[in-house]
């Protein structure tokens, strides 16, 4: 309750509006380390959450973290750290997607969710309300079952700020380099973007990106998000994305010159999306390993495209995700589809990076 | 006391509250026991946890002064249960300065050090803004470079102290005023000068000098770095030009 209050007297809130869930950030032994897996364990021993929880992807597959190489002690942190959560009543869904997992709430639904994509996604999507939390603050909400009304909550806070213009038909690879490339011309505003139509999972990696490299927590995309209707535009100045914009996003993000893993994620993929995967390495088996992020229930529920994928070398690993995962000790160029990928592995993964469509990268490695 | 935003992450030691961040210019100075100042947070959010484990372990500071107010600080002194105090400006604080924080008032008392209210005016033509060289005559700041200032005594009007000052040292007349900025904070040794900065737009360039100031010229407002100025006047100048 103090640090929703000391939040809310921040961005000078009013009060506080119930929530029907929470998603908490901050569960990966990689990112929090000692001073995070400490503090959870001594929050778990009394605090216990209750709105509906779900928590972000660990730092590795605890079902198959010694085959993949990752040292005992980070093991067994991680895992201290997936008690605390469960022992607060959090699901123990390990997952950057809750909305592929049947948590998604409605037109005008608050909820507090930290998980830059999954803010996106809610918010531009599904047309439920929550600001950008982070792990803490999503923590704090869902053991209070409320959080402080302001910004993204609000019908004034959800009002686009600029109109990004994108001359272009997008398909797979493109949305990820139109949401990195607005991301990085519109930081922290709200894009309303029009020009073009995109399914659900292609806002997915739009939205993924665009909060990657911008700290945007919403966008509205003309014709097909909910909001987009009554967003108000007059007067906003637009920003033309072209085709050699994008072309010069890919350049940008790809600094490898010959990857030792194709990785698949960030955000986790669909069943959809995984069974395509498996079709894919199938028709054509890559000579360098593929690793597919995906949750807990998408690999349970595919176990002919999870055999597929091993079969040609791969791997499926769930409850993890790409970037929080512990890549650095085997791997020093990924090559991937994944604009958020690109974004964040440099940076907390030490690697160099191919950006590059799936097909592309599954040709160039056969 | 850090000039530059700090990250809790990579910026301290977490298991001995040793400052580890180079640019904060007092790496190896411990938290421990002392009230810490810097602007604002910065960084990963994971700096809640570690402001938390320094508490935990004793060795975190005793309270924190920030210039802004930040989620990662914010949420980090609540659970360390620290005393935070925001929207002090850091930047007339100085390490070694004793301080008194306040959390609930969220008030902070600079213990040994003189607050003396000052207005400053800064005159606009054309674009370009007035500043003047101090002359040895005056009592502080002999030759640095300035805007037209004076002490502002007793109860009397700010804008009206600006005003005077604006005839006395230039000479200038049909000032027009424009707008007030934020007061800020200019620390001279054990003094703090409470700056309030006016805006006037002035019809010409043609200044009578009095025994305060010995040269003038009009610059534009980024050239104001190239020159030796009195403490902090390109943020007086900006608190009315943004």
């Amino acid at each position: 309750m103090r640090i929703l209050l000391a939040l809310g007297k921040l961005s000078e809130a009013k009060r506080l509006v119930p929530i029907t869930s929470a998603h908490v950030s901050g569960a990966s032994y990689k990112m929090i380390g000692d001073p995070g897996l400490e503090f959870l364990e001594d929050f778990a021993k009394d605090a216990r959450v209750v709105a509906a929880t779900t928590v972000n992807p660990l730092g590795t597959d605890l079902r198959q973290w010694e085959e993949l190489g990752v040292p005992r002690d980070f093991a067994e942190k991680q895992a201290r750290i997936a008690a605390a959560y469960e022992r607060m009543g959090v699901q123990p869904v390990f997952s950057c997607t809750p909305y592929l997992l049947g948590v998604r709430p409605g037109l005008g639904e608050h909820v507090a969710w930290a998980e830059s994509n999954a803010v996106c996604f809610a918010n531009s999507v599904l047309g439920a309300r929550t600001n950008r939390e982070s792990g803490p603050s999503a923590l704090a909400a869902a053991i209070v079952g409320a959080t402080p009304e302001y910004g993204l909550h609000t019908e004034e806070g959800r009002q686009p700020t600029v109109i990004v213009h994108a001359a272009v038909r997008p398909r797979d690879l493109d949305f990820s380099l139109i949401g990195l490339v607005a991301g990085e011309r519109v930081g922290d505003g709200l894009p309303f973007f029009r020009g073009f139509r995109g399914s659900e999972e292609d806002l997915k990696w739009l939205g993924a990106s665009l909060a990657s490299s911008g700290s945007c927590g919403m966008f509205h995309l003309e014709g097909v998000t909910p909001e987009a209707r009554k967003a108000r535009r007059r007067g906003l100045r637009t920003l033309t994305v072209t085709r050699r914009d994008l072309a010069a996003a890919k350049r940008e993000y790809s600094d490898g010159t010959e990857a030792d893993v194709i990785a698949l994620g960030s955000p986790q993929l669909s069943s959809e999306e995984l069974r395509e995967i498996a079709r894919r390495v199938e028709r054509t088996a890559p000579r360098i390993p593929v690793w597919v992020f995906t949750s807990r229930a998408a690999r349970d529920a595919n176990p002919e495209a999870v055999a597929a994928i091993e079969r040609n070398g791969g791997r499926v690993l769930a409850d993890t995700c790409l970037e929080v995962t512990l890549l650095e000790h085997r791997f020093s160029t990924v090559a991937t589809p994944s604009g958020k990928g690109a974004y964040y592995l440099p940076t907390l993964c030490k690697q160099k990076v191919i950006l590059d469509r799936i097909d592309a990268l599954l040709e160039r490695y056969a | 006391m850090s000039p530059v935003p700090f990250s809790f992450v990579g910026g301290v030691d977490p298991a001995t509250g040793k400052i580890l961040d180079s640019d904060a210019g007092i790496s190896d100075d411990r938290l421990t026991g002392r009230i810490f100042a810097f602007p604002h947070g910065k960084g990963s959010t994971v700096g809640s946890y570690v402001i938390y484990g320094l508490a935990k372990r004793g060795v975190g500071p005793a309270a924190i002064v920030n210039s802004a107010a930040e989620g990662i600080i914010a949420v980090g002194a609540t659970l360390a249960e620290i005393p935070l105090v925001d929207r002090i400006d850091t930047a007339c604080l100085r390490t070694g300065d004793r301080l008194i924080v306040d959390g609930d008032r969220g008030a902070v008392d600079l213990l040994g050090v003189k607050a003396t209210p000052v207005v400053s005016a800064i005159l606009r033509n054309r674009g370009r803004i007035l500043i003047v060289r101090r002359s040895d005559a005056v009592g502080s700041f002999r030759g640095r470079w300035s805007a037209i200032s004076g002490f502002l005594e007793g109860r009397e009007d700010p804008r009206a102290r600006a005003r005077q000052e604006v005839r006395e040292e230039t000479g200038l007349r049909g000032a027009k005023f424009r707008t007030a900025g934020r007061s800020v904070l200019a620390r001279a040794n054990a003094r703090v000068y409470v700056v309030h900065p006016f805006l006037f737009d002035v019809p010409s360039r043609r200044v009578r000098l009095d025994w305060e100031n010995v040269e003038y010229r009009w610059v534009l407002p980024e050239e104001l770095e190239r020159f030796k100025t009195v403490p902090r006047l390109m943020d007086v100048v900006s608190a009315v030009l943004t």
